[in-house]
């Protein structure tokens, strides 16, 4: 299957800072994708090299094989996105900033405008000025401006910023039912853990502007309980015999071994190496899951 | 293209302070002319012309004598005479209170329509980026340039239309001011080497709105420059209509100077040829043009540079 997004070595330095590094990724059709990474990690800045409003300073960015850099009109007719915060016209209604974006994109018809107004429930606010809108409004907006041309790829900026927690899990089931129903790429970007942990398929987990890890919610979900432990003992042989059939990694210069357990079975294991007559001189936890890494990378404040 | 057009358009004529600003242009327009025609009203003595101007000769020719009057304004009074004895000599009335004159007297008000279509065409690229709209605006099928060039127009499209407000709210004015007639009389001025000239004054008043026209075009493509550059309307409003004064104002302090005739300001003001007084001795029309085509070309060159180079980073 051919990706829909796929950012091949995307770099962005301005004089010696390097905002974005190497950043190399693809999403596939039907996929909610998600950004995750403490503000300022990036992530606003690999958007937007992603829709061409900033100019990469290496790599590429391609949409559906069409790059954004070298061919920017065929790339670009196929994303819809909100950067940022939804701004809109707020001298104009909802309604005519919507046939604003609409006259700029091929084939919507005003029947379309109507059907994306119902779908992100604004029909009877529509013809009010902007001005009006609390941000939830603006939010809902956003999305129907970015939907109106029916995109293959679906960029949300921090798409829940102003959304009471109904609005997100509505925004959520919506995402999922485009991706799966009409086979559209979804990257949402967050600084939230649960947000995107409820909403996308796969993570990428970026920091300093540098990809840390790209891992599926399931998967994460499920090592989430797990933590890695390391042991050192005077026997690696039979102690590894004795912990069968644990997936066991063994060094034997160091005499240590390591496993992935659950909290609660730490002492059980110790207690089993010492009867197998074992000598443990030392036991060490290690904080490798995904989610201690992102808590070290966020420091963890932000994780809900 | 046509689309991009329609919708800077939308975005002008859907907010109130374009529609603020084009009543605002009746009103001055208006108001203005009343108040020039009230100061007039009743200075010019007897209902025959030809005694009036007999008697402003008289009292020209006695302020010549006067040994207080200022030296410099001699030369004024010395043309002035001139001017009103070729009235007499050739039949021809002066021009001052008909609907023509009114016209012409209207023109200068091109200064507050220039102003006013600057502070709507200021806002059109550098409201994007203080709105944050600019990243729904150019993450479109549409080449920046392309985006750029339909604010430019729309923005020629709106200083037109204060210009044609302008032209003929004065003349709706002056018409129920002075009648609408006297169409035949032919506009008089002194060349610079004294001989007097007869012109069309159809034509001549024509001219002059057309020639100010200019002026406002280079005014507004300055200020949409200054826009897309510093982003910021403020900016781009207070600087332009400040370079505007201050450029006018300084101008004919400079001319001495070799390359005078080069500076934009020099150039700007075009309605002087029409009276055969360059800004500077030898200057021509051509020159002018050509310089101001320079301006014009450099003014929106590096507006589309810059733009296209642009990131949009917040």
């Amino acid at each position: 299957m051919t990706p829909i997004l796929q950012m091949n070595q995307v770099t962005k330095r301005i004089k010696n800072k390097t905002l974005v590094d190497g950043l190399t990724l693809s999403v596939q059709p039907g996929e909610v994708f998600g950004l995750l990474g403490p503000n300022g990690a990036g992530k606003t800045t690999a958007i937007r090299m992603m829709v061409g409003l900033m100019k990469m300073s290496e790599g590429d960015v391609l949409i559906e094989g069409a790059s954004i850099a070298t061919n920017f009109r065929e790339a670009i007719v196929k994303v819809g996105a909100i950067v940022e915060n939804p701004e809109m016209y707020k001298y104009l209604s909802g309604y005519r900033n919507l046939v604003h974006f609409a006259r700029m994109m091929p084939d919507v018809s005003e029947e379309r405008i109507r059907e994306v107004v119902k779908l992100v429930g604004l029909e009877h606010r529509i013809h009010d000025k902007v001005r009006t809108y609390s941000l939830g409004m603006r939010q809902r907006l956003g999305v129907a401006q970015a939907l109106l041309h029916r995109p293959r790829l679906l960029i949300l900026d921090e798409p829940t910023n102003g959304l009471d927690p109904a609005g997100i899990r509505e925004l959520r089931d919506y995402l999922r039912k485009l991706a799966r129903e009409e086979g559209i790429a979804v990257v949402v970007s967050s600084h939230l853990l649960a947000e995107v942990q409820l909403m996308c398929d796969r993570v990428a987990i970026i920091q300093h502007g540098k990809l840390i890890d790209v891992q599926s919610v399931h998967a994460f979900l499920e090592s989430r309980h797990l933590t890695q432990v390391e042991i050192e003992v005077d026997n690696i042989m039979s102690a590894v015999r004795l912990l069968e059939p644990a997936d066991v990694v063994t060094d034997p210069e160091s005499r240590t071994l390591k496993l992935q357990l659950e909290h609660e079975q730490i002492p059980a294991t110790i207690d089993r190496l010492v009867r197998g007559a074992v000598r443990v001189y030392g036991v060490t936890k290690q904080t490798r899951t995904l989610e201690d890494k992102f808590l070290e990378i966020t420091g963890g404040e932000s994780v809900v | 293209m046509f689309n991009l057009l329609l919708n800077e358009n939308m975005k002008i004529f859907r907010r109130t302070r374009s529609w603020l600003l084009i009543i605002g242009m009746i009103v001055v327009t208006f108001v203005t002319l009343l108040v020039v025609d009230n100061l007039t009203t009743g200075t010019q003595g007897s209902s025959d012309w030809r005694v009036n101007v007999q008697k402003q000769i008289e009292a020209d020719q006695a302020q010549m004598e006067n040994p207080n009057y200022p030296a410099h304004m001699m030369e004024g009074l010395h043309q002035q005479i001139a001017l009103n004895q070729y009235r007499l000599a050739h039949d021809v009335p002066p021009t001052d209170r008909t609907m023509w004159g009114y016209l012409l007297t209207a023109a200068k008000l091109m200064m507050v329509a220039t102003i006013f279509t600057v502070v709507a065409s200021a806002d059109s690229v550098a409201g994007e980026f203080s709105g944050g709209t600019i990243k729904l605006l150019l993450i479109r099928p549409y080449y920046r340039w392309q985006i750029l060039l339909a604010k430019y127009a729309s923005a020629v499209l709106f200083s037109l239309l204060l210009l044609l407000v302008t032209a003929v709210t004065a003349f709706i004015c002056s018409g129920m001011l002075a009648g609408f007639q006297d169409m035949s009389i032919p506009y008089l001025y002194l060349t610079s080497n004294g001989a007097i000239q007869e012109t069309n004054m159809v034509q001549h008043v024509v001219s002059t709105y057309g020639y100010q026209g200019v002026q406002m075009l280079m005014i507004v493509t300055m200020a949409f420059m200054i826009s897309t550059v510093f982003r910021s309307s403020a900016v781009a409003i207070a600087l332009s209509i400040g370079l505007m004064f201050i450029g006018t104002t300084v101008a004919p302090f400079i001319t001495s100077y070799r390359w005078a005739k080069y500076v934009l300001f020099e150039n700007i003001d075009l309605t002087g040829y029409l009276v055969g007084a360059p800004p500077i001795e030898g200057m021509t029309l051509s020159f002018s043009i050509a310089v101001l085509a320079v301006y014009y070309t450099i003014f929106l060159v590096s507006t589309l540079l810059v733009f296209q180079r642009r990131d949009i980073a917040n």
